[in-house]
């Protein structure tokens, strides 16, 4: 049986629970703005399949509600740190091909990066407060980083931008379910429980 | 008949990115004692069904030696669509034998095959391409793999068929594309292929290239670009500044978007006579201009810095300021520009008179014209405006 959460670390922990939600739903709106933005830049087809991207984690989650506080948090702050190296690497990417011709796009696409890397940050406070130890980011161990990406034809990175934005904005929804989640306190005691407990 | 022996291919090597076939082969030259002229036939064939695409005559004269001979093509639709296949025949012109006299047979043909099996994909990839072009593009796919259409941008095209595996589009008089590019995609039953083409204008020769020196320390060159050529990033188009005489080549840094061109280059020690020229190129081509400019006429002082005023009495006043620059051989003429609150303007010209040289900054403390508020010493406002006759 865990030992009951101290009432200011409760009150603590739904305080980051509700910034969190409201800083997933503004990033899902930014998103999906920068998501129209981007097809009509890039001359896709809003309706185009994409299929799974390489290296893209993907929101869909089997038993969701099984999932206990601690697991919806790392797999949370794993998927955004992913994003973050997604759109760093388009944006990259973005300055490469267009240079200045569509500052606007680059703008928007920085925004939703300083976002999600805040987001980021938020869920490894939430994971601090359960003195959980944060994970290291994939690669810290590597000495050179994380291997580089495959080289990509222009016509695939296109499509993997729009199958990152896609998936990000599904992320934020479930982000938002999940921390919804992790707010509730537990049936059981009625207190807060930590979030071993809370499925 | 005289019919000469079937020539033989030596080498048939494709550039993808080109999209060019280079044939290399012998003429057995040293089999005839004397020089004779020589037909060849080129022979291009496409697709599993090896129709002629093209047949072209090439002549030679052989020199008693095997020359190797070599020839190239451009084909109009990338090597990746289809497989190509190559052949050659001769006919030697034997003045000397007086029968009849008949073309080879076709050498073996050489092929150069599409893709790698299992390779798909839209051709050609990322292309950069001039407007007005007209274009081929091809989806290469498995063989049992059903497509359902190619479009370009947003247009839908008929689709020819190549191979089994397959097909192509044939787009006319390609207009600009946006700044991502222009996507061409296929569609496949359980997938989608693409590729980007970037459809610009090769760059126009520079306009209106003038270049004027603030300080004698920077040479600053503008001019006007002409037409946008359509192309970013990476594919911008690029300027550097060359001069002749000192053999200095500079790349300058244009903003594409915003349109200001200028390029600064460095004034050159012992150097009055610039023999500049601005050079201007892009994945489509390229251009330039040139000037031959003195830059000591050319010389647009940035307004003086730094304007101190020191009255030692209410009639008489000192007047210091910087104007950034090496001017050492310079002579300036400074204007003043006096008003007082009864709008009563007097312009009076001063010679410079306080002339120091400071190493190493070559900071230059000399008059310039200063429009002052007369009035109450405490309240001096001052608007700084050079001008140089």
């Amino acid at each position: 049986m865990a030992a009951a959460e101290s009432p200011s670390a409760a009150l603590r922990r739904r305080d980051l629970c509700s910034r969190g939600i409201r800083l997933a739903g503004k990033m899902r709106a930014d998103v999906v703005d920068l998501l129209d933005a981007y097809v009509e830049q890039q001359g896709l087809d809003a309706s185009a399949s994409v299929a799974a991207v390489e290296g893209v984690p993907l929101a869909a989650v089997e038993r969701w509600d099984e999932q206990t506080g601690t697991q919806r948090l790392l797999e949370n702050l794993a998927a955004y740190r992913a994003f973050r190296a997604l759109l760093a690497q388009m944006l990259e990417e973005q300055r490469e091909q267009l240079g200045e011709a569509d500052a606007g796009l680059g703008r928007a696409l920085a925004a939703v990066l300083l976002q999600v890397s805040a987001f980021a940050y938020h869920l490894e406070e939430l994971l601090r407060l359960e003195s959980r130890g944060i994970p290291g980011e994939e690669g810290d161990e590597e000495e050179d980083g994380p291997p580089p990406p495959p080289r990509l034809s222009l016509f695939e990175q296109k499509l993997r931008g729009l199958g990152v934005l896609r998936e990000l904005a599904q992320w934020a929804v479930r982000s938002v379910r999940d921390l919804r989640q992790l707010a509730k306190p537990s049936p059981a005691t009625g207190a807060a429980s930590g979030l071993a407990e809370s499925p | 008949a005289f019919v000469p022996v079937t020539p033989h291919i030596l080498s048939l090597m494709p550039d993808f990115p080109t999209s060019t076939l280079n044939l290399k082969w012998s003429d057995n030259g040293s089999v005839f004692p004397y020089g004779l002229d020589v037909l060849w036939q080129i022979q291009i064939l496409r697709k599993e069904a090896m129709e002629v695409v093209t047949q072209v005559t090439y002549y030679s004269k052989l020199t008693h030696e095997d020359v190797i001979l070599s020839w190239s093509w451009t084909s109009d639709m990338p090597l990746e669509c289809t497989s190509h296949y190559v052949k050659i025949r001769c006919y030697i012109n034997a003045t000397q034998f007086v029968g009849p006299k008949d073309w080879s047979d076709w050498s073996p043909s050489k092929v150069i095959p599409d893709t790698e099996p299992g390779e798909s994909g839209v051709f050609p990839l990322d292309r950069v391409v001039a407007v007005g072009s007209d274009l081929v593009f091809c989806c290469v796919h498995e063989e049992d793999q059903h497509i359902k259409n190619m479009t370009y941008g947003s247009k839908s095209y008929t689709m020819m068929q190549l191979s089994r595996r397959s097909h192509a589009i044939r787009v006319l008089n390609a207009s600009v594309s946006n700044t991502s590019g222009t996507n061409v995609v296929c569609r496949l039953e359980n997938a989608l292929e693409g590729s980007v083409v970037f459809v610009g204008y090769a760059p126009d020769i520079p306009q209106n290239l003038s270049c004027e020196t603030p300080n004698f320390l920077i040479i600053k060159c503008t001019w006007k670009p002409g037409r946008p050529s359509g192309l970013y990033g990476e594919r911008r188009t690029k300027y550097s500044l060359f001069e002749r005489t000192s053999g200095k080549n500079v790349s300058c840094e244009v903003n594409e978007v915003n349109r200001d061109h200028v390029c600064g280059f460095p004034v050159l020690p012992d150097q009055k006579t610039y023999d500049f020229i601005l050079g201007v190129s892009n994945p489509i081509g390229q251009a330039q201009s040139s000037l031959l400019v003195d830059i000591t006429q050319r010389v647009h002082p940035k307004a003086p810095e730094k304007l101190t005023i020191t009255g030692n009495n209410s009639t008489s006043i000192q007047l210091r300021w910087f104007i950034n620059g090496s001017f050492a051989e310079t002579r300036l003429l400074c204007q003043i520009e006096i008003s007082s609150s009864h709008s009563e303007t007097k312009l009076g010209k001063i010679l410079p008179w306080d002339v120091r040289v400071g190493k190493p900054q070559f900071t230059w403390s000399n008059f310039c014209s200063m429009k002052l508020v007369w009035g109450d010493l405490s309240h001096w406002g001052s608007l700084m405006r050079s001008a140089f006759s």
